[in-house]
């Protein structure tokens, strides 16, 4: 009987998988590249020093931020929406790849940090899954944002510097949307690949609409307004670079 | 969107294969999961989070989660199990700890809460800094001063253990443990700690009679007492400032979690099922006995504290025998066919070390 079902099964599997590998010929793939910048200079981690805007040495050890909602736009009214959630390392850099219907594209949104709902699901996998070190296992919430090193300027233990920043209830919600209309549109052709480069720059963390001096804030490690506020400044830290 | 059905169908068909065939392969038995019903006592609110719809309450599920509840070596030096300060025999606190101990003699912040009826609560932690009872225990686990290990540690401990890949295999049809799957059979162990045959709850039923004693102190209950623990969990769930002043630990409760002033020295209004067994009380365990936490709150508190609540600004009146009433009252919540529950009791010896 478990034969049966299985070699049923797995007929099933070939017919969809073949009708599957046939409709992705159909779809073009669109990779994001994320390159990370300091100072105008690719960011090294560890090894490196760089000063920000309030002229305070920092050599920045970690990097790491939730990227979800991705939403490529046709128009206003028509866009592709990817429901993935995805964990950006700038220690392992890796690109997104997406496919995408044959279509004109003008803009790449996609927010920074997760959804509410997803801060109270309970248990998860994948990039979810609070293993990844962007969970907060005291006070429930994923941290969104991760900037961790070390400054002369600070007055905390080792002289540490640690932005942690998430939240999601009411003024401490920390995840943001980012827009970047693209240089010219993207004409995707089935088939074919693209990549779309996009840079993050750590200047633009520290002075925004926001203010995150070392010398003030070394540690920003809960949600709070502290936290929203330093979250402010992030969208402006992403822009769009070359497609390729 | 036929794109994405045809692809999760090839995936969901792929995934079926690999099991069927890794049962076969794997050495770690069959997976076939036994569905075990969640029963809901007559006459109680039904769940607030439905935890048991999205994770499957199951026989394999449960027995994972408690044999990895009475587990020690989950603790970064072995010492220290769920157990060690969630109890049976004290409704799943700490006996007679003000607050808890963890690995290397460390003290915790605050008393540890009895474990019951967590199916119908949407918050945990004195001060509710827990939203989802799946997520719970990963506080305990890392905090440095309870069990201080790491899921990484855990994770390859359980990933080792034959006897934990057996058991993973049988509840979730893989044997190797992932944070999701081992915190999904916590909460199917945890969420399953149903307190409901006390004397009173065969009172209700109509199974049983309360002594005179106890009729007039469920009035005094009721005048009370009954707003914020309120039946039939005995909490309302809500945040409260109760007048207990600030700690030696200023410890500030609820303002840590939302930022807001106004939630200053506010805690979560704990159940009073168990409440004979679950001392000492209040959130520090500074009060070690039933009738003194009365006498708190008919002498000792003060009632122009800034943020007092509104239930507790007019005074409580008990005269010594209207008091043992009450305590007679709030000892038929005791419910010792739960705290000596076979199912939920460990399966063979364990030492409570503290």
């Amino acid at each position: 009987m478990r034969i049966k079902i299985k070699n049923f099964l797995l007929l099933i599997a070939l017919v969809v998988g073949s009708t599957t590998a046939m409709a992705q010929s159909n779809t073009g793939s669109v990779s994001i590249h994320f390159q990370h910048w300091a100072n105008n200079q690719a960011l090294v981690l560890v090894d490196s020093a760089y000063k920000n805007s309030f002229g305070e040495s920092y050599q920045p050890t970690r990097l790491k931020y939730y990227v979800s909602n991705i939403e490529l736009r046709q128009s206003p009214s028509k866009s592709k929406h990817i429901p993935s959630v995805y964990l950006m390392d700038a220690a392992a850099e890796q690109d997104l790849s997406l496919s995408l219907q044959p279509a004109i594209y003008h803009t790449l949104a996609f927010s920074i940090g997760v959804d509410s709902s997803l801060n109270c699901s309970g248990a998860q996998s994948g990039a979810l899954d609070p293993i990844n070190g962007m969970f907060w296992t005291w006070n429930t919430g994923y941290i969104y944002f991760k900037l961790e090193g070390y400054s002369a300027e600070s007055a905390a233990d080792l002289q540490k510097i640690e932005y942690h920043i998430g939240g999601y209830t009411g003024l401490h919600k920390a995840n943001r949307t980012v827009v970047l209309p693209l240089a010219q549109p993207l004409q995707v052709v089935a088939g074919k690949s693209y990549q779309i480069n996009v840079s993050v720059d750590l200047d633009k963390f520290w002075m925004g609409k926001s203010k995150t001096s070392i010398v003030d804030n070394a540690l920003i490690m809960s949600p709070g307004l502290l936290a929203a506020a330093a979250a402010d400044n992030i969208p402006a830290m992403f822009t769009i670079g070359s497609i390729q | 969107m036929k794109i994405k059905v045809t692809i999760s169908l090839f995936a969901f068909v792929t995934l079926y294969l690999f099991i069927i065939g890794a049962a076969k392969e794997d050495g770690y038995g069959a997976y076939q999961p036994k569905a075990i019903p969640f029963k809901i006592p007559k006459g109680w609110p039904a769940p607030l989070q439905n935890i048991f719809a999205k994770n499957k309450l199951t026989q394999q599920g449960f027995e994972l989660g408690k044999k990895l509840f009475y587990d020690t070596r989950l603790s970064k030096d072995s010492t220290v199990s769920c157990a060690s300060c969630h109890q049976p025999f004290a409704a799943f606190s700490s006996l007679d700890h003000d607050v808890s101990h963890g690995i290397g003699n460390q003290f915790t912040t605050r008393n540890a809460p009895a474990l019951m009826n967590l199916a119908w609560m949407n918050t945990f932690h004195w001060d509710g800094a827990i939203n989802h009872l799946e997520v719970q225990p990963l506080a305990p686990l890392t905090a440095p001063n309870e069990m201080g290990q790491t899921l990484e540690g855990i994770l390859q401990f359980l990933r080792e253990d034959e006897e934990y890949r057996k058991m993973f295999k049988a509840a979730f049809g893989d044997p190797n443990a992932s944070t999701e799957r081992m915190l999904k059979a916590m909460a199917q162990f945890t969420g399953s700690l149903v307190s409901s045959d006390s004397k009173y709850d065969r009172v209700m039923n109509g199974q049983d009679t309360f002594s005179n004693f106890e009729k007039k102190g469920y009035v005094h209950f009721k005048t009370f007492c009954g707003s914020c623990h309120q039946e039939p969990l005995f909490t309302d769930l809500t945040f409260r400032n109760n007048g207990f002043p600030l700690n030696r630990k200023k410890d500030v409760g609820r303002m840590a979690i939302t930022g807001l002033a106004e939630d200053s020295l506010k805690f979560k209004v704990p159940s009073l099922r168990n409440v004979q067994l679950s001392g000492p009380y209040m959130h520090d365990g500074s009060i070690f006995s039933v009738p003194q936490v009365i006498d708190f709150y008919l002498t000792k508190i003060n009632r122009s504290t800034q943020g007092l609540d509104s239930n507790l600004r007019k005074p409580i009146v008990l005269n010594r025998l209207q008091k043992n009433e009450l305590v007679y009252f709030l000892y038929t919540l005791t419910d010792t066919s739960f705290t000596k529950s076979k199912r939920f009791g460990p399966d063979g010896p364990v030492q409570f070390k503290h």
